[in-house]
């Protein structure tokens, strides 16, 4: 009984209009950060519930297209994160993604669109803190931008 | 028996037309297999002469330009009433055209920059006296009605506007080709680990060997095919005026996600290269891109 009403009483302040729960993609890569995701999780460390991770070989393989679309649809942020550079199991996989990564910085700045929604983190598969505190960094970050444009409004 | 056609302009700067006036002799073959209904580039109709035709009697309807007033709107839709197959004719009515930039901003920012703080503008006045008003931003025109057929360009080449009016006639199928300007190109290829990139205008362009591997920035690896690769044949680098082969979805995205593979630099560096990356990856699709739905949803919350 005790524990139905606490229920209750979280998913009620989950849906109150103060409390913003952003909605946020991880796409993390096989080789480390999944791998530290994963470690993260085995160790217990805590983090904030509102990161869906999708796995990918290598952030090389994270098309730009990807990362546009999830805001599209309504993405309040993406988060890549992937071995740290040099680190790399194909060799230049996250140098290839940090480059589109700065190139997309810019476009969504000049288009007008805060260029903090999309982050780009190094965690390797030992890192397991350090993927935690992305995460929770991550989510703060976007509660303060508040949600999507293209879930505001119309929508 | 002649197809009843009729051609379409919105906003636009009508080089759809020339392209297609460019067949010269050839037009004699097509010619006399059309009935005109609609063309003012060429004949004087008014906008009733198209409004009195039955519901769905026009074959082919073309439409060219994009819906920047609202009178565009009407008469796209308009269009798309009379006509059996609607054709999107060049990159502004495929991808909304090079005004499809001006979704960077408001449309009160556009029309106070265009008609009030303009350098040449001496008498500051917005015109709204027997004009149609403008709408907010630009949709791509397969977004407000549907289209059976899309030939993108800027313009189609006269090739382009040939084959697809004779598969229209003919009744065979008008596919678009799933490949790049640089499968058509004939300059040669290496490895790529480009360093620096270069205006066009700086240094001398060899005439023989590949564009971007001398650092210029050529967009045919993420262009459509359609062109013959006319501008790197011509020692000018691919702009991507014909909009993206089909199966990609978003063009700039698809060019950052080849210039990040192919480039050997900072990320700062790289950044510096492209201070207008709107501009030089959406040159006529930006209307059409996720970023530009995002940013016009961005500025109408926020007003």
């Amino acid at each position: 009984m005790k524990s139905s009403t606490k229920m209750k009483s979280t998913t009620k302040s989950k849906t109150s209009k103060e409390q913003f729960e952003p909605r946020i993609l991880a796409l993390c890569c096989n080789w480390c950060s999944y791998a530290g995701a994963d470690l993260a999780g085995t160790s217990r460390l805590q983090m904030p519930p509102n990161v869906r991770i999708i796995r990918v070989n290598c952030t090389g393989r994270i098309d730009p297209t990807f990362i546009l679309d999830a805001l599209y649809q309504g993405a309040d942020g993406v988060l890549i994160s992937g071995c740290h550079p040099g680190d790399c199991h194909y060799t230049t996989g996250n140098l290839k993604m940090r480059a589109r990564f700065a190139l997309l910085q810019n476009l969504l700045e000049e288009a007008g669109v805060d260029p903090r929604r999309i982050h780009l983190q190094w965690a390797s598969a030992a890192e397991g803190d350090v993927f935690a505190d992305g995460i929770r960094g991550m989510v703060e970050r976007i509660k303060k931008l508040g949600p999507s444009p293209m879930r505001r409004g119309g929508k | 028996m002649p197809k009843r056609v009729a051609f379409a302009q919105l906003s636009s700067c009508w080089g759809c037309d020339q392209s297609l006036v460019d067949l010269h002799l050839r037009l004699l073959e097509v010619l006399p297999q059309l009935e005109i209904k609609y063309w003012p580039a060429v004949v004087d109709y008014k906008l009733s002469d198209l409004e009195r035709l039955p519901k769905g009697s026009l074959h082919v309807g073309f439409v060219e330009g994009s819906c920047r007033t609202q009178e565009d709107v009407h008469l796209l839709e308009v269009m798309r009433e009379k006509s059996q197959v609607l054709v999107a004719w060049g990159s502004c009515s495929c991808y909304g055209g090079v005004q499809g930039l001006a979704n960077q901003w408001s449309i009160d920012e556009a029309i106070t920059r265009k008609f009030l703080k303009a350098d040449t503008v001496t008498d500051p006045r917005v015109p709204d006296e027997n004009v149609p008003g403008f709408t907010d931003h630009i949709v791509p025109n397969p977004d407000i009605v549907p289209f059976e057929l899309i030939i993108p360009g800027c313009p189609p080449t006269s090739d382009n506007i040939y084959d697809a009016v004779v598969a229209l006639l003919t009744g065979k199928p008008f596919d678009l080709p799933d490949r790049t300007v640089c499968d058509e190109c004939p300059r040669e290829r290496e490895e790529k680990h480009i360093k620096e990139f270069h205006r066009t205008y700086e240094g001398h362009i060899d005439p023989n060997k590949c564009l971007l591997d001398q650092g210029y920035l050529c967009l045919g690896f993420a262009t459509i095919g359609l062109c013959g690769a006319q501008c790197p044949s011509a020692n000018s680098p691919c702009k991507g005026c014909f909009g993206p082969p089909p199966s990609i979805k978003d063009h700039g995205a698809k060019i950052i996600a080849a210039l990040g593979a192919i480039t050997d630099m900072s990320p700062e560096e790289l950044k510096s290269m492209f201070p207008d990356p709107i501009g030089s990856f959406y040159f006529t699709d930006y209307a059409a891109s996720f970023i530009s739905k995002i940013a016009t949803a961005e500025r109408s919350d926020t007003k």
